[in-house]
């Protein structure tokens, strides 16, 4: 990314985070307070999604996500570039830090299972008897791929996220990974069942 | 693909760079939004990752929702 000419308010925290002693104390502090605001504000954007048992927790989790917002903007102040305002920039590390915690915290007490009879109830629409029999071969032709192309991982991680709404935050802190790594093999899975799609003669149906 | 059963499913066939990459451009395309600018043919590939990613989509409008407050909140 080129770098562009930053505005006023980014240069000076910048400057400040970048300098020595008490100047950039004094600009980790207030970024601090800054990232705590937008953390608390996330998760009360957030509050309907979570169990009442889960609410007790959540200002503590707030606590910990600013801080590790600020941990990790501390250390990629060197890839921050310009192209939007610093604060913006900032936010966004606040924001995952804060929105993959209470993914985590809703899900804390649900166990993550497999169930391969999930492909027969998935909710349909109501169609026309003749699409409906097109739309049964095509499901039994992707739930086929699915046995027969995914791994294991594979398999539990797609019908997790597809099929069971799963988080892939939760998943990333079950099976000791990352939201990128677990995204991954989601994408790769999906590429998989849609060539198998297409190899099955459903090429003209993922397209239209 | 219209049916949204099979799209929820399958997601998009587009190039997608997945959450880390999608994720150094999310600012650069809230604030994109936000000016009302239309979204650059390099952020295409954004676009595709936040329709096929849950979570990555939520943190995207998370972040539109909080500059957009600020913004209001500058103008008062």
């Amino acid at each position: 990314m080129t770098a562009v000419a930053l505005d006023r308010e980014s240069a000076e925290w910048l400057r400040g985070l970048q300098a020595d002693g008490p100047e950039r104390e004094q600009a980790t502090e207030r970024l601090h307070a800054l990232l705590l605001r937008v953390t608390r504000g996330e998760a009360a954007r957030r509050r309907s999604t979570l169990p009442g048992r889960a609410l007790d927790d959540v200002d503590d989790l707030c606590v910990q996500a600013a801080s590790d917002a600020l941990m990790a903007i501390l250390d990629k102040l060197n890839t921050y570039r310009g192209a939007a305002r610093f604060t913006t920039w900032a936010y966004k590390f606040a924001i995952y830090e804060t929105s993959s915690r209470l993914r985590r915290h809703a899900w804390r007490q649900q166990k993550v299972e497999m169930d391969d009879t999930i492909w027969d109830r998935l909710p349909d629409t109501a169609l026309p008897p003749l699409q409906r029999l097109e739309r049964d071969q095509l499901m039994a032709a992707l739930e086929r791929a699915i046995r027969e192309r995914l791994t294991e991982r594979q398999r539990m991680i797609f019908q997790s996220v597809t099929a069971n709404d799963v988080p892939i935050d939760v998943l990333a802190e079950r099976l000791a990974s990352t939201r990128g790594a677990i995204y991954k093999t989601l994408h790769d899975a999906r590429r998989k069942l849609r060539q198998a799609l297409i190899e099955a003669g459903y090429g003209e149906e993922l397209t239209v | 693909m219209n049916d949204p059963r099979l799209a929820k499913l399958l997601g998009s066939a587009d190039t997608d760079p997945g959450c880390d990459h999608a994720g150094e451009l999310m600012d650069e395309y809230c604030e994109l939004v936000l000016r009302g600018e239309p979204v650059p043919e390099r952020l295409a590939e954004f676009v595709t990752h936040i329709a096929n990613c849950t979570a990555c989509r939520e943190d995207t409008e998370s972040l539109l929702a909080l500059i957009r407050d600020e913004e209001k909140t500058d103008e008062r």
